[in-house]
């Protein structure tokens, strides 16, 4: 114990408030652990380039990814090709790049919609209990209990087409009466259907996780220095779902990702002309045993390695983020 | 550790208690057959009760103005619940809890809130006690912020080294979180945080049994300081006899949800009434070897029966050494035996 000499040097430090000790957060040492983690960080470092390259697709300096050009297909890599070109003479690097800005788009907006809610629900059903809690958590069982694929494939047949006659009755009102036919309704089903899917794991895990909070003592101090129920659940409770939820992210992301291709490669998620790492494969599947496999290649080794950086990633992010648990 | 506490004694404003307790024996807090179940519940959408855990089953006494109550009893008899049922951080079930005069089971809202500065609470466990993505500033900030004690954030800053300085902590740790302290100085940053309001009145919940044995005279001399300085009232919670004895004016000994005894300190620990007390105390080693081989010894035989399904009338039957049938039948009522000294036993 230290306490009495840390006292007895207070005097001496009196007025100077540059002698405040700097307070090692528990954030700040989770990055510091990561950082140490070369795999994770390189994985964090490849994730980031594609994502960013996805990102920045509208504004880089490539070729359309619709451009045609059939007297020159199946083109090996080139100056003006460097990834060659498609069966329709489209260029491959355009195409792979608007394909991470679909995976982008995928791996985010619904992971924030899914998020948003699966906290406020997880967070909702663990504070009150009772019956909000049961309807809740049963509702996110019979979700959990269909097989994900399954419920993602009559979610794309039943939602899509109502996505299309929504756009389609709206269109002439906002003057955009061709927007349904538009690659856009694509986006916009698959980004639902995501939404959809991945909110109710998470609302169970970050209810789990609550609930154990909310038995802890620094909850309980809270309550009885009259903290409101609404700053206890998000500056008490909130903040400590957090590694939780970064760790949930970074699957949820990879998940995303894997399960957009899935359905594109099926044929109904994201459709040509409109770039997506799966409908590529799915188009250049018959290439596997002929000299054109590097078309196939190309796309599959872009999903699989991001997949695996996503797994490293993760593990080394619950790592960093619980010791404890080492 | 003297020596900080005078640098800046707080101010006691809004509080009617003066230190060193001058205003000592007016009634601060009573309760009053205070009752806490908390049900069992089976079903899948419409939860029916099946049964309740009685955790406080009756409890009554009553904490006088700077004086320390002493709790004590085996793990499990419902301390922490009663304490969290007096600080309404449970709802009672049934039963009163009297604070300065007002009752507290029925306030709600913004009163209760209000109430909080006046009342508050340490914990057992240092370590679970504070939240670990939070600042030391921002625990012991927070009931400032919360109450609008301290008018600006430089003030509330001020505040809060003031309050370390006061619990013996350095004042320039401000900005440390919890997991960079021990479990000693975490448990004076837990005093800070329930210091912050201005208290009249502190429940402890076994504030030193997570501690290390070194460490646990520090606190609970801390404890006493402040208690001399501000003129708290404790109502200090313990399984160790020998910590309650060195800071208590009186005890209360509690079993199963019931309290079997209250009495002065020095009057329980030499005349003990109740049997169980008897074999509470005949299990603390005595340092005197002769004295130690004279005494009889009691031992409890059986185990702590499940709160759920008490025994029948009084609780302690089966495991009571000098049980007669009746006692399978009559509750014994908490009776004043000699003056000022309680026991809840037919037979006695
Ligand atoms: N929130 C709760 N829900 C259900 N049972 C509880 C709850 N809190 C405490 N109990 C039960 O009440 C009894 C008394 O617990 P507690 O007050 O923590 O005892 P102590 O502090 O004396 O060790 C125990 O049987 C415990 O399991
Ligand atoms: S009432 Fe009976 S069982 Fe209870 S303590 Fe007294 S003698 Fe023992
Ligand atoms: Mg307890």
């Amino acid at each position: 114990m230290t306490q009495t000499a840390e006292v007895t040097s207070v005097s001496s430090l009196q007025g100077k408030t540059s002698a405040l000790v700097r307070g090692r957060s528990p954030a700040g040492e989770a990055w510091r652990r990561l950082t140490r983690k070369k795999l994770a960080m390189a994985s964090l470092i490849y994730i980031s380039a594609i994502l960013v390259l996805g990102l920045l697709a509208p504004v880089l300096p490539i070729q359309s990814f619709s451009q045609q050009d059939l007297s020159n297909t199946r083109a090996l890599p080139s100056w003006e090709h460097p990834l060659g070109t498609d069966d329709l003479g489209r260029d491959m690097l355009s195409r792979l790049i608007w394909g991470a800005n679909t995976a982008f788009i995928v791996a985010t907006v619904p992971l924030v919609v899914a998020t948003a809610l699966g906290v406020t629900i997880g967070l909702v059903a663990a504070w009150y209990r009772g019956w909000i809690d049961t309807l809740f958590m049963r509702f996110v069982d019979y979700l959990l209990a269909f097989p994900t694929l399954l419920l993602m494939i009559f979610l794309a047949a039943t939602l899509k087409p109502a996505v299309v006659n929504f756009v389609r009755e709206i269109g002439p009102a906002i003057g955009q009466p061709q927007l349904w036919r538009s690659g856009l309704v694509d986006y916009l089903a698959v980004l639902l259907i995501l939404a959809l899917v991945g909110w109710s794991g998470l609302a169970r895990l970050v209810r789990g996780q609550a609930l154990s909070l909310k038995e802890r003592e620094f909850v309980e101090a809270a309550k009885a220095i009259g903290v409101p129920d609404r700053r206890i659940l998000f500056l008490h409770i909130l903040p400590n779902v957090m590694p939780l939820l970064i760790v949930l992210a970074s699957m949820s992301m990879a998940g995303a990702i894997a399960a957009e291709s899935t359905i594109s490669f099926l044929g109904i998620g994201i459709v040509p002309p409109y770039p997506s790492w799966g409908s590529m494969i799915a188009s250049t599947y018959g290439y596997l045993r002929t000299p054109y496999w590097w078309l196939l290649a190309e796309p599959l080794l872009i999903v699989t390695s991001l997949l695996y950086a996503f797994a490293y990633l993760g593990d080394g992010l619950a790592d960093a983020l619980n010791p404890q648990t080492r | 550790m003297t020596e900080t506490n005078k640098l800046t004694p707080p101010a006691t404003a809004g509080s009617t208690a003066t230190p060193n307790g001058a205003a000592a024996g007016e009634t601060l807090l009573e309760v009053k057959d205070l009752k806490m179940y908390f049900p069992i519940t089976s079903g899948i959408i419409f939860q029916r009760k099946v049964a309740d855990v009685k955790a406080v089953d009756g409890v009554s006494f009553r904490v006088k103005r700077g004086e320390t109550l002493g709790l004590v009893g085996e793990s499990g008899c419902g301390k922490s619940t009663t304490a969290r049922a007096i600080l309404q951080l449970y709802r009672p079930t049934a039963g009163s809890v009297q604070f300065e005069g007002k009752e507290l089971t029925k306030m709600g809202g913004n009163e209760l809130r209000r109430m909080r500065r006046r009342m508050q609470m340490i914990f057992q466990d240092p370590y679970a006690s504070l939240n670990p993505r939070m600042s030391v500033g921002s625990i012991i900030g927070e009931p400032l912020l919360i109450h609008g004690i301290a008018k600006n954030k430089k003030e509330r800053q001020e505040r809060v080294q003031e309050l370390l300085r006061i619990v013996g902590l350095n004042p320039y740790f401000i900005n440390r979180y919890p997991h960079e302290f021990s479990g000693g100085q975490r448990q004076r940053i837990g005093v800070a945080r329930a210091l912050a309001v201005e208290p009249a009145f502190i429940a402890c919940d076994e504030p030193v049994s997570a501690l290390d044995v070194s460490i646990q005279a520090q606190i609970v001399n801390l404890l006493e300081e402040l208690q001399d300085q501000f003129g708290l009232t404790y109502l200090f919670i313990a399984h160790d006899l020998s910590v309650v004895r060195h800071i208590s004016d009186r005890v209360a000994v509690m079993y199963l949800g019931r309290i079997v005894e209250i009495a002065d300190r020095n009057e329980l620990y030499e005349n003990p009434l109740h049997p169980y007390t008897k074999a509470l105390l005949s299990a603390v080693p005595i340092p005197d070897p002769v004295v130690e081989a004279k005494r009889e010894r009691i031992i409890l035989t059986g185990d702590v029966p499940s709160p759920v399904k008490p025994p029948s009338g009084c609780n302690f039957h089966p495991r009571c050494p000098i049980a007669i049938p009746e006692c399978k039948e009559i509750i014994p009522p908490l009776e004043e035996k000699t003056p000022e000294h309680f026991a809840a036993c037919i037979r006695v």
